[in-house]
């Protein structure tokens, strides 16, 4: 597979997956306004500080909004397109992934990917998110699920797939983490009231693990179950392990190398990441700090992100025998692909 | 090849009103309908809501004779599209491009930050064309790519065409698009242009005409074949026994062609499409047809050359590359030979070429044959080469420093239309029958001037076809763009992208002036 067309395949299914959590998130976030609306003082964007946090983009909001309106910060989240993280954002940078690569995937997943940028792009998309934020919300993730599951039924089980698996589970490992460290976000200004509201039950369900965790502990919230359940399980597929678990899989399928062993660097960072995982608990987690742990988590599953990269895309090797840029937009690129004549 | 008209827009679209110049605004032909007949008694058939409102214009009318009958062969099919509601038919099109859109059967319009895409509009009133006189244009066709081919070998070896004197070789020196460096370099098969498509038009009598030779990258296949997919899909009553001819071999076919040349002639020789990029306006075509051949389609950036040889750079490392579909000019291929900033080429890859390690379709230098100078000495290469007469007319050129084709246009000025030959578009162009008096002395002073510079043709009417424009049919008018394959055998898809012009008495086909297609039907007898 050419490299190129590895490293489109994995983007479109990570930007996808992004834009699912977000949703998700947000999604519960909402329900969260409804029920606790009139109970304090909080207005809509102490909401969604927490959720700007959790996918690292207070930033960038800040940068954009300095004196921010009510619906502004929502708006930046879903269909702001100067945000690249944006839902809007996302399913676009997927779906322009997926037009690249369209001979690689199969009319199916083309077709399910398609109409959901043309909905979220449309403005009946607009107004669903204006009238009935849930629903919008609710579009995106079965829409994400929807693909997963056309994928999993039409696309041929070659490199391919397994590139597209391995964005999936990293995206996921990053937001299921993230999602997790929402309650330690204690230095964000203003926002007791929504830290407050923002239960563990609502970081279960932004996880989609409410149901998954209730059979396994019942009703009963407490933080060490809870970080066994998103951090630890080896049964719910959105836990940290299981996706590592998934991406060591993926990786070692890719290069032929037996499990337990590794040939380049990702393979390496997989399996220590893995272990790491495998050999300790909740407890541990405790000891270290939740943010502290959960922030080496996020910089081991980057630096994975980016080994891929390097053994697969980048071929440092030959990258120095050419003057080309091998990855990024480039705009004077992009000038001379329109100004190509087609008779 | 920018014009002013189209500035903005698709390169594809370009190509639709690249040297179109009869596509201009339709207040220039008033003639083409002034003259408007009211269709005669339609015979036997019911239902003929849609037929009733229909009016052929005093030109070539694809539907209907000189007597005002629908012709024999359009029968079936007018029976049975035109006995449908208007509105039913209406409906089903509005879906169908719901349909190319969901699918992204669509081209991209530039000049627009976010690279909005568009649905090429399609018209369902296919155009038929008869087994017989489709003989006749394929015939035609093969015999002109034949004689193009032998003039590019040719050109790019002895130059006996340029000796014999029966080409000026200024005229060749002077194209924009010759390459000398490449003269005495071997081609795989000594064949040049592999994929062409050739622009037809009808003229007053029904006669193809050739309009221009498309030999370096022509597009609009992939649209031939979704449009035949979507006829068989909303329309499948108007098949009914109709005999068409199949359009579904051609992306086999042009993989054939392009193994053919491999220079590793091996079980499977690595053909490879090189594209500009996603955001070029045909990248859905690319794309569409890499997926048909089941090859792998690339960008300058995935390919690389080591010692002569291209690879291109997989997960699992370098693999040897021995075709290139290249859907790039000449110009963009190698920054270390044409241009040194293009971005979108592959550096090292002419030197290849050159070694015979790689082959490419179309070779390098083929713009010199699509030339509209060049244009002008087809009938005289068919001759030459071939010692055959041109199948297929064309539309008369006179070539200013020819003395009595300068005598000819100077007197008939007011109704030709001249073309600087070495500019493109709209560019130094004057439109006889509409221009005013002091343009058309201002052209008769340049061409006194450079006579070199300047080519004359008349002005040729489009034939016309009917067209569902909001719920009713009308006239509009149709140019045909067959593909010819030339691999092992030299092979022409039946039919070809028909390509018309929406707008009442434009004469522009182009998708971004309100052009759209149609599907083209070869009729088995």
């Amino acid at each position: 597979m050419l490299s190129r067309v590895a490293d489109h395949i994995y983007w479109m299914s990570r930007y996808i997956e992004r834009a699912e959590n977000i949703a998700r998130l947000m999604q519960v976030s909402v329900e969260l306004l409804l029920d606790s609306a009139g109970v304090g003082a909080a207005t809509s964007e102490d909401y969604w500080s927490p959720v700007l946090a959790a996918t690292a983009m207070e930033g960038p909001f800040r940068e954009l909004y300095p004196n921010p309106k009510p619906g502004d910060s929502s708006h930046f989240l879903t269909l702001d397109e100067r945000n690249p993280d944006s839902i809007l954002s996302c399913i676009r940078e997927a779906r322009e992934n997926a037009r690249t690569v369209r001979d690689q995937i199969s009319d199916e997943m083309w077709a399910e990917l398609n109409q959901l940028y043309l909905l979220v792009g449309s403005a009946r998309g607009k107004e669903l998110l204006e009238n009935t934020p849930q629903v919008f919300f609710e579009k995106i993730i079965q829409s994400s699920l929807l693909f997963d599951g056309v994928t999993s039924a039409t696309l041929s089980r070659t490199e391919g797939w397994n590139f597209l698996q391995l964005g999936r589970v990293l995206e996921r490992a990053d937001k299921t983490s993230r999602f997790l460290d929402i309650k330690t976000q204690s230095t964000i200004p203003s926002t007791e009231t929504a830290l407050e509201a923002l239960e563990w039950g609502t970081i279960l369900r932004a996880c989609s693990a409410q149901a998954s965790y209730r059979r396994v502990n019942g009703t009963e919230f407490t933080l060490e179950r809870i970080l066994e359940h998103l951090l630890f399980s080896t049964e719910f597929p959105r836990s940290v392990r299981f996706c590592v678990r998934t991406a060591d899989e993926l990786l070692h399928n890719i290069s032929g190398t037996p499990t337990g062993m590794y040939s380049n660097r990702c393979e390496k960072l997989a399996g220590a990441l893995l272990a790491r995982l495998n050999f300790s608990g909740p407890s541990d987690v405790l000891e270290r700090g939740l943010h502290e742990y959960i922030d080496e988590l996020q910089v081991a599953l980057n630096e994975m992100g980016q080994a891929v990269f390097e053994a697969y895309v980048l071929i440092p090797e030959d990258a120095l025998r050419t003057a080309h840029r091998l990855h990024g937009f480039d705009p004077l690129g992009y000038h001379f692909q329109k100004q190509q004549q087609q008779q | 090849m920018d014009e002013g008209a189209g500035a903005g827009l698709s390169n594809f679209n370009h190509v639709f009103e690249k040297d179109h110049w009869l596509a201009c605004s339709k207040n220039r032909y008033p003639v083409c309908f002034q003259e408007v007949n009211q269709v005669g008694k339609p015979s036997a058939t019911q239902g003929r809501v849609l037929l009733n409102s229909y009016r052929p214009a005093n030109l070539f009318d694809e539907l209907i004779d000189a007597h005002g009958q629908v012709r024999p062969y359009y029968q079936p099919v007018a029976e049975r599209l035109f006995s449908l509601a208007p509105e039913a038919v209406d409906q089903k099109v509005k879906n169908l491009e719901l349909l190319f859109l969901k699918q992204g059967v669509t081209f991209t319009v530039y000049g627009d930050e976010k690279g909005t895409e568009r649905v090429f509009p399609f018209d369902p009133v296919p155009r038929l064309i008869p087994g017989a006189e489709w003989e006749v244009v394929e015939a035609g066709l093969i015999q002109r790519i034949t004689a193009l081919n032998l003039f590019l070998y040719d050109v790019y070896h002895e130059q006996k065409i340029l000796k014999d004197k029966v080409i000026p070789t200024e005229v060749i020196h002077g194209a924009a698009h010759y390459r000398p460096e490449f003269v005495g370099v071997q081609v795989p098969r000594d064949t040049y242009i592999h994929v062409c498509g050739t622009d037809l038009i009808r003229d007053r009598d029904g006669r193809y005409l050739v309009l221009e030779d498309n030999g370096r990258c022509p597009s609009g296949v992939s649209y031939v074949l979704e449009n035949r997919m979507a006829m068989k899909r909303v329309f499948p009553q108007l098949f009914g026994s109709t005999g068409v001819r199949s359009v579904d071999t051609y992306p086999a076919d042009l993989l054939a062609a392009l193994q053919y040349i491999a220079p590793r002639q091996t079980a499977q020789p690595n053909c490879v499409l090189l594209t500009p990029g996603v955001h070029n306006s045909a990248y859905f075509e690319h794309s569409f047809l890499a997926r048909q051949m089941g090859i792998e389609i690339v960008e300058g950036r995935d390919l690389l050359v080591l010692d002569g040889f291209v690879y291109m750079r997989t997960t699992r490392g370098l693999q040897q590359v021995d075709v290139i579909y290249r859907r790039i000019d000449d110009d963009f291929l190698d920054p270390k030979v044409f241009r040194k900033d293009s971005m979108l080429g592959v550096p090292g890859l002419v030197d290849a070429v050159r070694r015979g390690n790689v082959a490419l379709a179309n070779a390098i230098g083929t713009g010199v044959a699509d030339d509209k100078v060049t244009y002008a000495y087809v009938p005289e290469m068919i001759k030459y080469y071939l010692g055959q007469d041109p199948i297929l007319d064309q539309v008369p050129t006179y070539l200013a420093w020819r003395d009595e084709d300068r005598k000819y246009i100077l007197e008939h000025l007011t109704e030709l239309v001249v073309k600087a030959a070495n500019e493109s578009g709209g560019y130094g162009m004057l439109i006889g029958p509409t221009a005013t008096k002091a343009e058309v002395e201002e052209f008769r002073q340049k061409i006194l001037a450079t006579p070199r510079n300047y080519i004359a043709q008349p002005v040729v009417y489009f034939s016309q076809h009917p067209t569902l424009v909001d719920g009713a049919l009308e006239g509009r008018h149709v140019d045909l763009r067959p593909f010819i394959l030339c691999g092992e055998t030299i092979k022409v898809l039946p039919g070809g992208l028909t390509r018309v012009a929406l707008k009442r008495g434009s004469l522009v086909v182009n998708s971004s002036q309100g052009g759209g297609s149609k599907d083209t039907w070869v009729l088995a007898s």
